[in-house]
């Protein structure tokens, strides 16, 4: 569906922030890509979202393809048309408008809008929250309330694709836990694909089907979920276990970064 | 009583005209960031676009009118196009003195094109007048108040109810995050740019109605600006009132205050220092206007 192939990009002609990643999101699956801060993913959706212009981020090589057309010219307005909505990072829901008003938004790329009252029943039926917060203005929700409208907000437009960027950022680990329980539900009943960009390795491989573990802008290793959790450095690096299943001490941080050079 | 009341109809009238400018002025700046000094100078454009069809080409009033409309929403769209578009997020002083040169470019040509002569519209309502009572009104300021009413409403509606609206509210937010929503930014500045000069363009003949077509009339531009701050630049409803308000402000100074001695001091015309002085202190009490909020922010 999505692919992604050698992708180079540098952002103000002389910081690469990718060096050439390959990436692939199958029709309906669920595919996460890890990575700490700055290893690039952000960049990545960016550039597949074609928010270029606006950070003077340049595609040196490479190729973005969706259901095997190139979108690597495309604006952003050309690729949501096609399907890919982005639920941005930090959430980015307008505050000034109302909950409502932000999903007449969400929905602008649908060029059926008769039915907006039956997909905006829909996502209710995901949300109950934002049916009881309809009229309120958006700014004043909590947290994890504005991260659910964030994501309604790109289900209604009833994409193909919806790419989500740190959605477990700054929430609590239940809201955590019930955000990411909607998204596995979305994924099923909606069959909608989903890459899900996440520090939080430990959410994320609990509900993706594949995963990409990126670092300073390279893919360092991939594979299916289960391969993945029963990886011996991502269960240390990532999730933070160690053989018996306890939590890492501070003290290994150093050996981490000693053993992370092989890594990338 | 009767003059208070006539006081009143001729502020307002006066004041609609401050508040469509207003509002064509929030509009540009809520979608664009664009603070457009040339405002005043749209609404003289279109005074003269009308002046042209109505009074020289002898079409029928109404037709001259909507034409007028027309040209306005396209010369906003190309202004866009030729000196905005590439604009978006640079510094405001940038823009402002784009807009500033704007405003002298749009005078000269005007004066290129029509000459610095006084012109008048002649109306089909011109001169015409209404009694109830002892109280005379001119159907051009009831028709003045009655249009800028019902294009309040219109604009409410869009506002709040239509797809384009709220994108172009949303789009003024929060650009970056417009375009993630599938929304083509540059066609909603451009919107913006059309809506804005069209109801300048209003404004204008409406003007012209109350006094004359010429360059000078511009000028009015200031107030609306004033009547924008005053109501607090973020809404429609900020602008309508700021900018009646400060016709009516202006309609009783000029009838109680001008030339009126009190301790034996004189008071020359202060029918135009009154509106800033009202503004000023409103300012001074609420730095955001009447009607402006800061931004929405959870502590
Ligand atoms: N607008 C920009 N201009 C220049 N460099 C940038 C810009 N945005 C990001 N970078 C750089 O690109 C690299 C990748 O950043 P990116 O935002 O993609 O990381 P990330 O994986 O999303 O990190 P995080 O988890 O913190 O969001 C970083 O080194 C960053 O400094
Ligand atoms: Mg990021």
């Amino acid at each position: 569906m999505l692919k992604i192939a050698n992708l180079e990009t540098v952002y103000s002609d002389v910081i690469l922030a990718l060096k050439g990643i390959s990436l692939e999101v199958p029709p309906g699956m669920i595919v996460a890509l890890l990575g700490a801060n700055g290893a690039g993913k952000t960049t990545t959706i960016n550039t597949v979202c074609g928010i270029r212009k606006a950070l003077d981020l340049t595609v040196e090589d490479g190729s973005i393809e969706f259901e095997g057309e190139s979108i690597n010219d495309m604006k952003p307005h050309q690729i949501v048309s096609l399907g890919i909505v982005q639920v941005p990072e930090g959430r980015r829901i307008f505050a000034e408008l109302t909950v409502d008003e932000n999903l007449v938004i969400g929905s602008y790329s649908a060029t059926n809008r008769r039915d907006f009252a039956q997909r905006k029943e829909n996502v209710h039926n995901y949300f109950p929250i934002l049916k009881q917060r309809a009229n309120q203005r958006a700014g004043y929700l909590s947290g994890g309330e504005q991260q659910m409208l964030a994501i309604a907000r790109a289900l209604v437009a009833s994409p193909k694709l919806i790419i989500l960027d740190e959605p477990s950022l700054g929430l609590a680990p239940l809201v955590v836990a019930e955000i990411f329980g909607i998204i596995e539900r979305i994924n099923k009943q909606e069959d909608v694909a989903i890459l899900l960009v996440e520090q939080n390795a430990n959410v994320a491989l609990a509900i993706s089907h594949f995963g990409y573990i990126l670092e300073t802008g390279r893919v360092v290793l991939e594979g299916p979920t289960e391969q993945l959790r029963e990886n011996k450095d991502i269960r240390e690096f990532y999730l933070g276990l160690t053989e018996v299943g306890t939590k890492k001490s501070f003290r290994d941080v150093k050996h981490y970064r000693r053993r992370k050079r092989w890594l990338s | 009583m009767e003059r208070v009341f006539e006081i009143i109809i001729n502020g307002l009238s006066t004041g609609a005209i401050y508040s469509l400018l207003a509002l064509g002025f929030v509009l540009i700046f809520k979608s664009t960031g664009i603070l457009n000094f040339a405002q005043g100078e749209l609404a003289m454009v279109g005074a003269f676009v009308c002046f042209t069809f109505a009074s020289q080409l002898q079409l029928p009033y109404l037709l001259a009118f909507l034409i007028a409309l027309g040209i306005g929403a396209v010369l906003g769209a190309f202004i866009d196009l030729l000196f905005f578009r590439r604009m978006v997020g640079e510094p405001v002083f940038a823009t402002i003195m784009i807009t500033v040169g704007l405003a002298s470019i749009l005078t000269s040509a005007a004066g290129i094109i029509w000459g610095h002569d006084v012109h008048a519209i002649r109306a089909p309502f011109t001169d015409k007048t209404l009694e109830v009572g002892n109280v005379v009104l001119t159907h051009g300021s009831l028709i003045t108040v009655g249009v800028s009413l019902l294009l309040f409403v219109v604009f409410m509606l869009f506002f709040n109810r239509s797809l384009l609206g709220v994108a172009m509210r949303g789009t003024a937010e929060d650009p970056d995050t417009a375009g993630l929503m599938g929304i083509n930014v540059n066609k909603i500045h451009m919107a913006a740019w059309a809506i804005g000069t069209l109801v300048a363009a209003v404004a204008g003949i409406f003007l012209a109605d109350q006094s004359f077509v010429r360059l000078s009339m511009s000028h009015t531009g200031i107030k609306a600006m004033a009547a924008a701050i005053l109501g607090g630049m973020e809404s429609i409803r900020g602008a309508v009132v700021g900018g009646l308000a400060i016709g009516l402000i202006e309609g009783f100074a000029a009838n109680y205050l001008s030339g009126a001695e009190v301790g034996g001091f004189h008071f020359g015309d202060v029918k135009e220092v009154a509106a800033f002085v009202v503004m000023i202190v409103v300012l001074m009490i609420r730095p955001h206007g009447i009607f402006g909020r800061e931004k929405v922010e959870r502590v």
